[in-house]
């Protein structure tokens, strides 16, 4: 009974976000999503994905844990192949990974025999830039995300804020159009990943990137992103994209931003209804 | 963070070596540095274990007259002159050659097919299979087959020792590949790394434990066969002939000298230079 009127509420937000979508693209669709689906064997893990992100945008993806909206994010980015449906960016379908287009992890994705300033390096040397020019760049960047002076530490030498800095440099490093984000702020404390969610707002405000993060955490969400979109699961479906109007720098505790975020998780199915717990008291 | 891989962990001899990739400083070192302290309880242990090999020597020697077993004086004033003598450093120099061209193309060999099956699915189902027949035959049972088709000399104990050190190079790092962690391989090909870059940027350092261990485990294996091979092989220099000459003609001092060669060699071999390169090769581990 539930499932199915989840299924129709689902069908229905899709039906009324199509129109809407296009209204949105007053700037142009920068990475557009047509009829995506995957199946793990039998299992149908997203079905019938329409997304469309414009150019310059920043664009979250919420959703309970197994919803795929990791493995949407590892599609956009061509690490893995779509069962059905297609992955369009600057107009181009996407068929493997590219360096235009970067992906940041949760964790455990710097290498633990390089060290921080040699894992920055990284993509640097895939795409042989002379060792002096490697050498500049690094510096530059790590001054940017605030890890001068760590240079030489190994990742298992510094704090997890800090390898998810070194992490991000390594990404900016080759300078992607397009960045992915997959719960990258997941495995911090609470305090540390408010001070990172400025500092990503930081390097992307006028970067012009487009970015497309998936997370767990709505307010996250709503602070950081132009775009919410909400994600149920089992298939994982978009139930419904929510535009956040507030200009930045956000206030975590205004009103508006208060209000949408009992809407996303009542859209989750988290939020406990007023009319049946206020009697209750 | 870079846990080594049970099958890293099982194939390595129980003992010293087990103790010292994981963890940093010792919990029973309070003082003084702590890369040091653990080198300082090495040598002791060494000390201790060689202290206690000559005390059961010296007393086995008691009870045994001098043509059996010789005491340690004897057997090390024979070593000393022996070591005098252009012959025996020749036999040394040539067992060393053998070993050191042997182990050294072993190695080479086992990483090749350990990364390459790592990195290709059907040939390492098919490489599985193959180490597992044919690392069951000892490799000295090829002795014979070898002198046969290669005749006597150097090269049937060279590829001896070869067969010998090449398993356990070969499977430790097949298994750790397969233990390469997704996400670092996925990093370098967001980056556009190619076929290559992915083998030289991700899966060789992130093996080169295993291949530290994997050359730790295949070089007490060529060691041994070395010596074996040099015994039944034909060979009319090496320390293996060297003892097998002695004992036809119930040389025993000889015997034991060369025994005492191999020992300390292996054991100088094995935990102070191959433990050093490991501290090398795997700086950022030992880094606190």
């Amino acid at each position: 009974m539930e499932i199915r009127s989840l299924v129709e509420t689902a069908e229905l937000g899709r039906g009324e976000e199509a129109p809407s979508l296009l209204l949105a693209g007053a700037n142009k669709g920068k990475i557009i999503v047509q009829e995506l689906f995957k199946d793990f064997d039998s299992l149908r893990v997203l079905d019938g994905i329409h997304l469309e992100v414009g150019e310059g945008e920043f664009l979250a993806l919420v959703g309970p844990s197994g919803c795929g909206k990791s493995t949407l994010l590892r599609m956009l980015a061509g690490l893995m192949k779509p069962s059905g449906g297609r992955v369009l960016i600057d107009g181009e379908e996407v068929r493997g990974p590219s360096p235009s287009r970067n992906l940041v992890f949760q964790e455990h994705a710097l290498y633990p025999w390089r060290t921080v300033s040699q894992n920055v390096a990284l993509g640097l040397e895939i795409f042989r830039f002379p060792p002096a020019e490697i050498r500049r760049r690094v510096k530059e960047l790590l001054a940017l995300v605030g890890l001068e002076g760590f240079d030489d530490y190994y990742p298992h030498q510094i704090s997890g804020g800090m390898r998810q800095r070194a992490a991000l440099a390594r990404v900016l490093a080759v300078d992607p159009d397009v960045l992915f984000l997959d719960e990258p702020f997941g495995a911090l404390d609470a305090m540390t990943r408010l001070t990172l969610q400025k500092e990503l707002l930081r390097l992307w405000d006028h970067s012009g990137k487009t970015v497309v993060l998936v997370t767990h955490d709505v307010e996250e969400a709503l602070y950081l992103a132009d775009r919410v979109a909400i994600m149920s699961a089992v298939p994982g479906r978009i139930r419904e994209i929510i535009r956040v109007k507030d200009p930045r720098p956000r206030d975590r505790g205004s009103a508006s931003l208060v209000s949408l975020k009992r809407t996303v998780l009542d859209l989750l199915g988290l939020e406990p209804k007023f009319s049946q717990t206020i009697p209750a008291i | 963070m870079a846990e080594r891989t049970r099958a890293e962990r099982a194939l390595e001899p129980v003992g010293e070596r087990g103790e010292d990739l994981g963890g940093g400083a010792s919990p029973t070192s309070p003082t003084g540095k702590p890369p040091s302290a653990p080198g300082l309880r090495r040598l002791t242990a060494y000390g201790l274990a060689f202290l206690s090999i000559l005390l059961g020597w010296q007393l086995a020697s008691l009870f045994f007259p001098a043509y059996l077993i010789p005491t340690p004086t004897q057997v090390f004033l024979r070593l000393t002159r022996e070591l005098g003598t252009r012959k025996f450093l020749f036999t040394i120099a040539r067992s060393f050659v053998r070993l050191g061209i042997g182990f050294g193309i072993a190695s080479l060999l086992g990483v090749v097919v350990g990364l390459a099956s790592g990195v290709w699915g059907p040939f390492r189902r098919y490489s599985r299979a193959l180490v597992s027949i044919l690392q069951s035959i000892p490799p000295i049972a090829w002795v014979p087959l070898f002198i046969i088709l290669l005749g006597f000399g150097d090269r049937p104990i060279i590829l001896v020792i070869i067969i010998s050190a090449f398993f356990p190079m070969a499977v430790s790092v097949m298994n750790a590949v397969e233990h390469v962690e997704p996400v670092h391989v996925d990093v370098a090909r967001l980056m556009g790394a190619s076929r290559l870059q992915l083998i030289s940027k991700v899966y060789a350092p992130e093996v080169l434990p295993a291949i530290v261990t994997g050359g730790q485990v295949g070089f007490g294996n060529a060691w041994r066969s070395l010596i074996a091979a040099e015994m039944v092989g034909g060979v009319n220099i090496g320390l293996g002939w060297f003892i097998t000459i002695a004992g036809e003609v119930a040389d025993m001092a000889a015997v034991l000298a060369g025994i005492v060669v191999i020992g300390l060699f292996s054991a100088a071999l094995d935990s102070w230079v191959l433990e050093h390169l490991k501290r090398r090769l795997l700086k950022w581990k030992y880094a606190v």
